[in-house]
């Protein structure tokens, strides 16, 4: 076989497409013949497998005690977590009350402001808002609630790193 | 194994400890190994290692069990880097990832000491250690993943959030690499 740049240019693709993704067997049957006869793309195979060996029998040594202190500092977080937790189920409870609640009165609620309104002679957007204020309360202090917890978690992990 | 994998979602829901110990014992060096891979730096990676355990337990609750636990737990570990070098550094995520646009991925280390020197004992490890070192960190991180983790390709794009022709052309050019650096610094 007359060997040109392309048969070594394919031989060699498909030397690194074998440990990349893979070659069908035709490819196998045609690069390992083609290897055989040529030195070049021999030469070119060993140092694929050679850069490969090495980066296996590569190892890296773990710190000694990294998994014990992780372990403790995952119980840590878990037990804050836990603590939480039940302040948590009330206030997704509550939020849930409070929406039950508000959607089974909101015509009464609606039909009291508008009175309200009407007697006192405020424009219709301003109990319009006030109604929209009413339903969003809920929201707007669990929302609040979240913000000041995140903020006490963020300033706990900022004391936990500083020690 | 689908079994397992449903096991251990239920077991990170409930944020079980005695799971939770367990998997850090069972994960620690391929865990270590993955961020020394991609931060080139001991203690970042001690950091890392740490923080990832941690967002394990908090986040516990999305893994669903349909793909492998390591490419879970390799995707958070790496988020957590990108998301720590995309507040030390204001550039953008591509540019941290992507080798062709520059090396800013690669976490510049304050030592002048190559921090896996610190890790590799035999002298052949120290050459193949060395000439890894010089390789962008997006390169060593496939390689680390199709080679020593043994992952499908799939597996690596989803952990890299890249399609599967990035992941191909990472590899290739960081074989490539390697075996070059290899190449001169055995000569």
């Amino acid at each position: 076989m007359t060997m040109t740049n392309e048969i070594h240019a394919r031989a060699e693709g498909l030397i690194a497409k074998e440990r990349v993704e893979g070659i069908s067997a035709a490819e196998q049957e045609w690069l390992g013949q083609h290897v055989r006869e040529c030195a070049r793309c021999s030469d070119a195979a060993n140092a694929t497998q050679e850069a490969l060996r090495a980066l296996r029998t590569l190892s890296v040594q773990v710190p000694r005690e990294l998994a014990a202190r992780t372990q403790f500092r995952v119980r840590l977080r878990a037990q804050e977590m836990q603590a939480r937790e039940p302040r948590w189920r009330l206030i997704w409870m509550m939020c849930g009350a409070s929406w039950v609640g508000g959607a089974a009165t909101a015509p009464y609620v609606w039909r009291g402001l508008e009175w309200i309104g009407h007697r006192t002679g405020l424009p219709d957007f301003v109990w319009k808002m006030g109604f929209g204020v009413w339903w969003a309360l809920p929201a707007i202090i669990a929302a609040t609630i979240l913000l000041m917890e995140s903020n006490e978690r963020g300033g706990a992990r900022s004391l936990d790193d500083a020690a | 194994m689908a079994d397992d994998k449903k096991m251990l979602a239920q077991g990170l829901r409930r944020r079980d400890p005695e799971l939770l110990d367990q998997l850090i014992e069972q994960y620690q060096y391929r865990l270590f190994r993955y961020l020394l891979y991609i931060t080139g730096n001991t203690e970042r990676a001690e950091d890392f290692f740490q923080e990832t355990w941690i967002r394990v337990l908090e986040r516990g609750h999305q893994y669903d069990g349909k793909f492998k636990f390591e490419a879970w737990l390799f995707t958070i570990a790496r988020n957590l880097v990108i998301d720590w070098q995309r507040q030390k550094k204001a550039v953008s995520l591509d540019a941290m990832t992507n080798p062709e646009e520059g090396a800013g991925f690669e976490i510049a280390d304050e030592k002048a000491e190559s921090p896996l020197q610190l890790f590799l004992q035999s002298e052949s490890q120290e050459r193949v250690q060395a000439s890894l070192a010089q390789l962008p960190a997006p390169y060593r991180e496939v390689l680390l993943l199709r080679f020593q983790e043994e992952m499908q390709l799939e597996e690596i794009a989803k952990i890299q959030a890249t399609p599967i022709s990035t992941v191909k052309s990472r590899l290739y050019r960081g074989l490539d690499a390697l075996k070059g650096l290899l190449e001169g610094s055995a000569a």
